[in-house]
């Protein structure tokens, strides 16, 4: 490069970064100021966390069917012997579009038989402890996923049977999300444990469940009748728990 | 056949030397390390037991790092030698250019396939240090992933004969990820498309290397068993018809070039 090409690499490198500071300075003030959370990740990602989180739930919920993705694409034509109904109108749909193209795809036929499994088997009892890792990853991703937390929450109660483990779900899940009436509802199942369990701690959870749910559906929002669902919830919780001790 | 066994040996030992003496596998192990180490220390929720996350992640790292490996073995096979020239001195041994060609890309994926057998090595390793057991599927899948490295390489290979370094890689890892992840969907896509697209992506499908064939990553993390006889031995044809198609065209693009 001679000197003249020098000079105008020069002039042309100060205007690009004058333009460059000019514009910032400018879209600076018009920018949110606030980013939604808080750490590393919600300023690196910003929005775009509440779609890894997303991800992260998907591939939870495959691990959950032992691997296998449930927008099932991949296992036309392969046979399940034991398969879920719930699930049968996927794979149906698929029989049906092999035998209405009416030609032998032999990509498909290897893919049916490389990457789907003989057996459709769903995960249970202590071997869900495989979806912790990607719930946990999900909620960090998205502190305010709070299906993520409540789906945590299910799988720690209700299929490993781990009531320590489910409470601290809640209590992590409640520090990010104070006062989420889904979570204190949550905690009260936990702690009532189907009437087992500690009435009087129970009763504060579903008491602020639903005190909260009612704070929320006073301020509105896209969720309403997930709220008055849990407000309903937790309310006929209030109720068991009072029959039960008329009775006694 | 004495001869061209012997000038295969010495292309394959050379090509054993550049791979290990480059330190690449070396670094990606340690990279590997950097990143499952912290992972299995995890406890989410303080709840411990969970392995499979681990197995999957180890096992996505073993396929990239294999895929950059053969890649970058295939690239570097032809134009290093026109470059420094040292191509003149390589035909006048006297050796054809098919031999040539099949005698670097034999090295090429022997050295790649030492580099993955290295990588599955730690890879049972970590699996056992953590109380865990061989997988009846695991041989199947290893042959199966040696299948996929040597299309790679094959794949890399042409590349390097039709464009320059930094296309062959970027298309190649783009064509080979692309089809790995999305093969499968793609006459899905295909149907909500326009007819010449919808053409476009079907024609994909059909010619395109289906890298994810080979992929038994879920059925080793998931104890799905192996997989059927005569499936893993059409995957296996597919992958020699393959590198042999891939082969001839080098073998034609590197016949017409002008050295």
């Amino acid at each position: 490069m001679n000197a003249v090409g020098r000079v105008s690499g020069g002039i042309c490198g100060v205007a690009l970064v004058w333009c460059l500071v000019g514009f910032c300075d400018r879209d600076v003030e018009r920018m949110p100021q606030v980013v939604k959370g808080e750490g590393a990740l919600a300023v690196a990602f910003g929005d775009a966390r509440e779609t890894i989180s997303q991800v992260f739930v998907h591939k939870a919920d495959s691990y959950f069917h032992g691997g296998i993705d449930m927008e099932c694409d991949h296992l036309a034509g392969h046979v399940h012997a034991d398969h879920d109904d719930d699930h049968e109108d996927c794979h149906d749909g698929h029989y049906h579009d092999e035998a209405e193209h009416g030609s032998f795809d032999p990509w498909r036929w290897i893919n049916s038989h490389v990457r789907a499994p003989d057996v459709h088997r769903h995960l249970g009892g202590s071997e869900t402890i495989e979806l912790m890792p990607w719930f946990w990853a999900s909620v960090k991703a998205d502190p305010h996923n709070i299906e993520a937390w409540t789906t945590t929450w299910y799988i720690a109660n209700n299929m490993m049977k781990d009531r320590a483990l489910a409470l601290r779900v809640v209590a992590e899940g409640l520090e990010k999300n104070p006062d989420d009436p889904e979570l204190l509802l949550c905690r009260g199942r936990t702690i009532y444990d189907n009437g087992r369990g500690e009435f009087a701690a129970a009763r504060e959870a579903f008491l602020a469940a639903v005190e909260a749910a009612s704070r929320m559906l006073q301020r509105g929002g896209s969720a309403e009748e997930r709220i008055v669902q849990v407000r309903k919830f937790a309310q006929a919780y209030l109720d068991e728990m009072a029959k039960r001790e008329a009775r006694q | 056949m004495k001869l061209f066994a012997r000038q295969t040996i010495a292309l394959v030992k050379l090509s054993f030397i550049e791979l290990w003496r480059r330190n690449d596998v070396f670094a990606l192990v340690l990279l590997g390390l950097a990143l499952m180490v912290p992972l299995s220390m995890a406890t989410p929720f303080g709840a411990e037991g969970a392995s499979r996350y681990l197995d999957e992640m180890a096992l996505l790292l073993v396929w990239g790092f294999s895929l950059f490996i053969a890649l970058g073995a295939g690239q570097r096979l032809f134009p290093p030698e026109f470059e420094s020239r040292t191509i003149y001195p390589l035909l006048a041994k006297p050796i054809s250019r098919g031999r040539l060609l099949i005698g670097k890309y034999i090295g090429a994926v022997a050295a790649s396939w030492s580099a993955l057998a290295f990588f599955y090595v730690i890879f049972v390793a970590s699996v056992l240090l953590r109380g865990g057991t061989f997988a009846a599927e695991l041989p199947q899948a290893i042959v199966l992933h040696f299948a996929f490295v040597a299309l790679a390489v094959a794949v890399s290979l042409l590349g390097s004969l039709i464009v320059t370094a930094s296309a062959n890689l970027s298309l190649s890892a783009l064509v080979l990820v692309g089809m790995f992840f999305f093969g499968r969907r793609l006459p899905e896509y295909a149907e909500g498309l326009n007819p010449a697209l919808a053409w476009v992506v079907k024609a994909v499908y059909a010619i395109a290397p289906h890298s994810e064939f080979f992929d038994m990553r879920q059925r080793l993390v998931h104890g799905w068993g192996a997989v059927d006889g005569v499936v893993f031995f059409v995957v296996l044809a597919y992958a020699v018809v393959y590198v042999s198609i891939l082969l001839s065209l080098a073998s034609f693009v590197l016949g017409r070039k002008r050295l």
